[in-house]
């Protein structure tokens, strides 16, 4: 366990967020508020695409000169390369706005950790089940608009898969080829554990892979509290197969240490 | 003066109503709550809790702009410290803290319309096309739902005209709207598009 202490720095966690439900900025708050907790930061604050504090207003708010940005994101990619740097004023790793030094540190999702934070995920929603046995999807949406995540899913498959522990390591995609749709044509094992490589919990976690999987028959509208009711199904017969479906891997409290890796990660490097 | 100096300081002068919330000193601490409540409500006590009572309006409705004129009634917050009132605040009305003591500093600087959808890119470089009018007309509807003094412009000659008087006076703890936010970046576009 790494131990930072910066109470002269601040920590800015920048995120997506959504016009539509709490459920997207939620585990982005939540990291933050565990990471207030541990008094590392003299500041710890939170920015959004899509919810306030918005990326052009957060720095307003800080008081330190010394400022990490960590993006809460799954992927190197549109938002990390070209969105997060414009809105902020960023001209590289480092980057002097206004009397302040503003640090940029590399995606969570890029993390070595995110391989160990899959495999806990996978094997906390199926308690016994042998992992020989089972085929583990990691989802991502694909197709995105210069958004790496089928990249970043693949490489997550490719690293769980040397390590030798589940029978079968799939990735599938919302959006392309391998659909997540067909997971029971493309799984061999008898179990399958479906993991979401998503940042939060929203539609697409409650609604539309749950569509995609046949375990939800239609949607419901807007995501909602009810929405983490899927969750409760497990484990689901389909399809002769036994399906364990998990929420966002996202929403592991240890995001939090990810966050700070990130952060120690930056310091690391010589500038 | 650092933010949270400041909003002591403004505390301590009698400051006691942001946006709707109503700030009371207690004997040991503070207590918020929705400006409009009284008699019995449901207490909190952690300034967390503030996150999950601005998420929904009364109706249990998103409120993904925070400063709207539809904040849920019911609770009191009670907090041991400023430093937590500030950070309950931040969910309350986010960030709003910040450019208040920005704009005292002079370090404030509005960002007008044509400026902010100038950069954008992706699927919002379209609202680049709005016209003055459906500007105007757009910013008129949905900006009166909200709570803040609009500071931007469409352009540098152009103000808002399409809003009541009181949209661009600061109130005694003025929450400022310093560049279009994204939920009105992402109307443009539907307005755009809407236009053929």
């Amino acid at each position: 366990m790494l131990m930072l202490s910066k109470p002269n720095s601040a920590l800015i966690i920048v995120g997506h967020g959504s016009t539509l439900n709490p459920d997207s900025s939620a585990p982005t708050f939540e990291h933050a508020e565990a990471i207030i907790d541990r008094c590392i930061f003299g500041e710890v604050h939170c920015a959004f695409w899509k919810e306030e504090p918005s990326f052009r207003q957060v720095l307003n708010c800080v008081e330190s000169d010394d400022v990490y940005v960590v993006p809460n994101f799954i992927s190197e990619g549109y938002f990390t390369r070209t969105v997060i740097p414009r809105e902020f004023g960023l001209e590289g790793a480092v980057t002097r706005i206004g009397g302040r030094t503003v640090k940029y540190c590399e995606p969570v999702g890029s993390h070595e950790k995110m391989t160990e934070l899959l495999l806990a995920r996978a094997a906390a929603v199926a308690p016994g089940v042998p992992p020989n046995e089972t085929t583990l999807f990691i989802v991502g949406h694909g197709t995105n608009l210069n958004d790496n995540s089928a990249v970043a899913a693949k490489r997550e498959v490719d690293r769980i898969s040397a390590m030798g522990i589940y029978g079968e390591v799939l990735s599938a995609y919302m959006e392309e080829a391998p659909l997540i749709s067909d997971w029971a044509t493309l799984a061999a094992q008898p179990n399958v554990v479906v993991v979401p490589f998503f940042i939060a919990d929203g539609l697409h976690s409650y609604e539309d892979i749950p569509v995609l999987l046949g375990i939800a028959t239609e949607s419901p509208g807007e995501a909602s509290a009810d929405g983490a009711s899927v969750f409760a199904g497990n484990p689901y017969r389909l399809r002769e197969k036994t399906l364990f479906y998990a929420s966002s891997i996202g929403t592991e409290h240890g995001f939090a240490d990810v966050i700070l890796d990130q952060v120690a990660a930056f310091d690391s490097v010589a500038r | 003066m650092n933010t949270i100096t400041a909003f002591t300081r403004w505390l301590e002068e009698g400051g006691n109503t942001i946006g709707q919330i109503a700030i009371t000193r207690l004997p040991d601490g503070w207590e918020l709550r929705h400006a409009e409540d009284s008699g019995e409500l449901k207490t909190y006590c952690r300034w967390q809790d503030a996150r999950a009572l601005a998420n929904l309006d009364d109706s249990g409705a998103f409120r993904p702009i925070k400063t709207t004129r539809d904040l849920r009634h019911g609770w009191r917050l009670v907090l041991a410290t400023v430093a937590e009132v500030a950070r309950a605040l931040d969910y309350f009305y986010p960030a709003m803290l910040g450019l208040w003591n920005a704009d005292a500093r002079g370090e404030l600087v509005p960002t007008d319309l044509r400026e902010t959808l100038a950069r954008q890119t992706g699927m919002y470089r379209i609202t680049q096309k709005i016209t003055d009018e459906q500007a105007h007309a757009m910013i008129g509807k949905q900006c009166s739902r909200c709570l803040k003094t609009m500071l931007w412009k469409i352009d540098a000659g152009q103000p808002i005209a399409s809003l009541p008087p009181e949209k661009h006076e600061r109130a005694a703890f003025p929450l400022l709207c310093r560049e279009a936010c994204n939920l009105l970046v992402g109307l443009a576009r539907g307005v755009v598009k809407d236009a053929g």
